[in-house]
């Protein structure tokens, strides 16, 4: 048998017997591959011009996620070798230099590297087609299933792994030609041993981190840069703090309540948890900032995509939307140029009027801090105008209610506005309030149906009142192509300039537009985003089941002494749940109590109006936390699963 | 063959400083059957190591037919422990991996010698110490007796001069204990081995042609075992451990 023959037997071993490893080292190769994938790929690129900054940006993730894999094959190499110390001391015990050892382990761990990016590259493959997918519903295109292989993007996976691997095994080969014979035949376990041995140390490193791990989460919240990073630091010094006393205090707290000890099965629990923490208190640690940023990352994809979605949504509810700021605005340059080139279904050109005084504004502002206003008086918009907009959106007909005046406004909006009873007076006619609309009408912006709400009126209540603005909705028949869109925008340039004071503000706006912007920022925001959060969730979790399924053996023998020492199947497949329980919702207690305030501050963040629905604050922690846990609990669905059939007695 | 020289084992830091053994000498003749004996913490297994090259001495010499073992370099180590040296620990050390005939000759195919030569010494090894229908099989699959004979054949397969062994007999019952030893007899006598056993069963160490004693890091006596039978050797071992007051619960 030869050195390789031996390295590869080995390495099949190896691959068995840390499969989670494995399997998350393949799914690492996969999403490293995809990503790169979308990266080289002219087709993708071509969806947008905007999309030119997509390969950067996916480099740039990509070196974020090559350092966090990076860390965990150096983790588990590292682990492995210690599990193996034994092994490779018989090695050379039979007459093998250090050297040759760690060509050993090098080249079987080469060759889990090598057989886990072969797999990862044809899953790859299909996570690709699956990116492209949603990429292409989310520029309205047609998707058709083609695998491709792409060779650019499998030698940037490439050198990635080969980066990973060589610096993991260089790591491994400087710990092999340094170790002793002796310490690897008599290495059982190097423990981390008790960092804080004192009671009152223990006790006050405890309270601090808490409060610390509070002042830090609020220090975030404030989103300034020099607080944000004070309040990092805090959170890191916590979580620390937080685990080496926790690790220590378990054992002190059982010799204060001696009752508690011998409650049901918590002798049995509690040690076993503080016996794992006391020799992986740091990791824990490490862990627990890596789900913290998980969690918070997830948080950010998921507000940036409400972000682009929300503004999106409310500007695109028009095929074709401009407007022009000021009075007797001629528009005829943007008309011709329609008509000749856009086929139009239906249209409405309009003015949006403004009020004499900023009753319901003010009345908005006593009620809400969210409230940004661009207009110094109410706007109003023409019953007739209002009408012929609903239609052009799609939206079902509001009967006209003579004497009253109806407020569309967006759902942020509705509680309060529902709530003012006041009547208006235009002119010599005087309305009183009816009904409250909240469907999307392009309510974001200063030359728009208002910003936030609009007054709807009678045609006639309008005669006498300053015009804000001039604009035109349109339904074509077909969406408006990138090269018409920025043919309208050149438009407007060039009229803004005609002005002797440039001073009115022009603005055009397409769903086509809308739409494809959304695609583009999801693809270069949200996706990178959510590629970072995947890989650090794996690789924390991955590090926790390693850790828990290498004490399969002990667990075996622990179930065999308490099946002899008379404990039932059942309370034995209970007591491995709860230890397993406690054990995997440690280390994401501290990363939920943190990352959930802040997302819900960062949610808050944008401009009112936009997150709401299913991209509300609230919506979007939920989310977050979900996600991370769904990926979480196959981790330890699978740990759980092998350990329970591996150590409880049939 | 073998000769220690003085040697000094310390462990610790300097503010906790064990002494593991303290100017032991003695000299190992070609073709010995040298027993160590001693209680707990004795030495014993750390004055193997020292020989074994597991470990480092703090002072003194090995001489391994007039070299200093401490001189050579991994390189002449490595080659030393490959051609010269066997061991046969007490838990077998056995790769799970391979098969016990793999084991055996996992050595010798590392060191790219001939394949049809390993294979040949393997069998030729394996029907002298009896395990020729097990060679196929893992070491899971096999017995705890049948385990150490495989790890003795490993230890012999090379041609290897010493033998040393670390409670050998340790984890095995009493009948696959007693076949061991007869077999290890049978490589001194017979294939002209030189064993040093590390024990702390007065029965195991009967076997030996010398029983060494160990007290607290020094030689404390000294057995021959002569042309006495090995019924009435094992009662003088006895009798030296009941010599050593107070320990021999702890040996036998």
């Amino acid at each position: 048998m030869t050195l390789s023959k031996l390295s590869l037997r080995n390495a099949k071993r190896q691959a068995g017997d840390y499969l989670v490893y494995f399997v998350t080292v393949v799914m690492a190769a996969g999403l490293l591959y995809s990503f790169n994938g979308l990266a080289f790929s002219q087709e993708i690129q071509e969806l947008s011009e905007k999309m030119d900054t997509l390969p950067i940006i996916i480099v740039l993730a990509s070196i974020a996620v090559v350092c966090v894999f990076g860390w965990l094959v150096s983790y588990a190499t590292g682990f492995m070798l210690s599990r193996r110390s034994r092994e490779l001391g018989t090695y050379i015990l039979i007459g093998l230099t250090n050297q040759q050892v760690a060509r050993l382990f090098f080249l079987e761990n080469l060759s889990v590297g090598g057989a886990a990016l072969a797999l990862g590259l044809v899953l790859g493959g299909f996570l690709y087609q699956f990116l492209r997918a949603i990429l292409f519903a989310m520029f309205g295109l047609p998707y058709h299933f083609s695998l491709a292989f792409s060779v650019p993007a499998a030698g940037l996976t490439l050198f990635y792994f080969a980066l990973i691997y060589l610096h993991a095994l260089r790591k491994s080969r400087k710990r092999i030609q340094r170790m002793k014979i002796y310490d690897l035949i008599y290495f059982e376990k190097q423990n981390e041993g008790m960092i804080i041995q004192k009671g009152n140390s223990r006790r006050l490193v405890f309270a601090v981190s808490l409060v610390l791990g509070m002042a830090g989460t609020v220090l975030l919240m404030l989103g300034e840069l020099m607080t944000g990073i004070i309040g990092s630091g805090c959170l890191i010094a916590a979580l620390f703090g937080y685990f080496l006393s926790f690790a220590s205090g378990v054992p002190a707290f059982f010799d204060k309540y001696p009752a508690q000890k011998y409650r049901g099965q918590n002798l049995l629990i509690f040690r076993t948890l503080s016996a794992k923490l006391s020799t992986m208190g740091i990791i824990m640690a490490i862990i627990s900032m890596i789900f913290t940023a998980t969690i918070i990352t997830e948080g950010s994809g998921l507000m940036f995509n409400g972000l682009f979605r929300g503004r999106s949504a409310e500007n695109a509810c028009f095929d074709l939307y401009f407007a022009i700021e000021g009075e007797d605005q001629d528009p005829s340059p943007y008309l011709d140029y329609i008509a000749e080139y856009i086929p139009v279904e239906q249209s409405v050109l309009y003015q949006v009027y403004l009020t004499d005084s900023p009753t319901v504004r003010d009345y908005i502002e006593s009620q809400t801090v969210y409230y940004y206003y661009n207009y110094d008086q109410d706007p109003i918009l023409r019953w007739s105008d209002y009408a012929a907009l609903r239609s052009i959106a799609g939206y079902p007909t509001v009967e006209p209610e003579p004497g009253r005046y109806l407020i569309h406004c967006m759902t942020y909006l509705e509680e309060p506005l529902r709530n003012y009873d006041q009547p208006i007076t235009l002119g010599s006619i005087t309305l009183s309030p009816g009904s409250v609309c909240t469907e999307r009408l392009s309510q974001s912006f200063g030359v728009a149906n208002g910003r936030g709400y609009i007054l709807v009126v009678p045609d006639e209540a309008v005669d006498g009142l300053a015009v804000h603005h001039l604009a035109y909705a349109a339904k074509t028949s077909q969406p408006v192509p990138a090269a018409q869109y920025d043919a309208l925008t050149d438009i407007a340039a060039t009229e803004y300039n005609k002005q002797e004071n440039p001073a009115n503000y022009a603005l055009v706006s397409t769903k086509a537009n809308e739409d494809a912007q959304v695609a583009v920022q999801t693809a270069i925001f949200v996706f990178p985003l959510f590629y970072l959060a995947l890989a650090l969730t794996m690789t924390a979790a991955t590090i926790l089941t390693i850790q828990q399924l290498s004490e399969t053996e002990r667990y075996r023998r622990q179930f065999v002494l308490l099946r002899k020492l008379g404990m039932a199947r059942r309370e034995m497949a209970q007591a491995l749940s709860r230890q397993f329980t406690v054990y995997y919702v440690m280390p994401a207690v501290p990363p939920v109590l943190i990352a959930a305030p802040i997302i819900f501050h960062l949610t808050r963040v944008p401009e009112p109006g936009v997150m709401v629905g299913m991209s509300s604050p609230l919506v979007i922690v939920a989310i977050s936390l979900g996600l991370f846990f769904l990926i979480y609990s196959i981790y330890i669905l699978l740990a759980y699963t092998s350990l329970k059939r591996n150590v409880l007695p049939q | 063959m073998l000769q220690v020289q003085n040697i000094e084992k310390y462990y610790g830091s300097k503010n906790n400083v064990t002494c593991a053994l303290n100017r032991v000498s003695f000299d190992v003749e070609a073709k010995e059957f040298l027993a160590i004996m001693g209680a707990s913490g004795s030495g014993k297994t750390t004055l193997l190591n020292c020989i074994s090259t597991i470990d480092s001495i703090s002072a003194g010499k090995i001489l391994l037919d007039g070299v200093n073992i401490a001189d050579l370099s991994e390189e002449e180590l490595a080659g030393f422990r490959r051609k010269r040296l066997g061991f046969v620990f007490q838990d077998f050390n056995l790769l799970d991996t391979l098969t016990i005939e793999e084991n055996i000759g996992l050595a010798l195919s590392l060191n790219h010698t001939n394949p049809k030569t390993v294979q040949n010494l393997v069998q030729d090894v394996a029907q002298k110490l009896g395990i020729t229908d097990i060679l196929s099989r893992f070491p899971y699959q096999v017995s705890g007796g049948q385990k150490q004979r495989a790890a003795c054949a490993r230890a012999m397969v090379a041609g290897q001069s010493l033998l040393l062994a670390d409670e050998p007999t340790g984890a095995l019952d009493s009948k696959a204990s007693k076949n061991l030893l007869e077999i290890m007899s049978a490589m001194n006598q017979d294939m002209g081995a030189t064993i040093i056993m590390v024990t702390h069963d007065a029965y195991s160490a009967s076997y030996a042609k010398r029983v060494l004693f160990l007290k607290d890091g020094r030689v404390f006596n000294e057995l021959l075992r002569g042309e006495r039978g090995r019924p009435v050797f094992y009662h003088e071992i006895l009798d030296v451990l009941a010599a050593l007051g107070g320990d021999v619960s702890d040996v036998i």
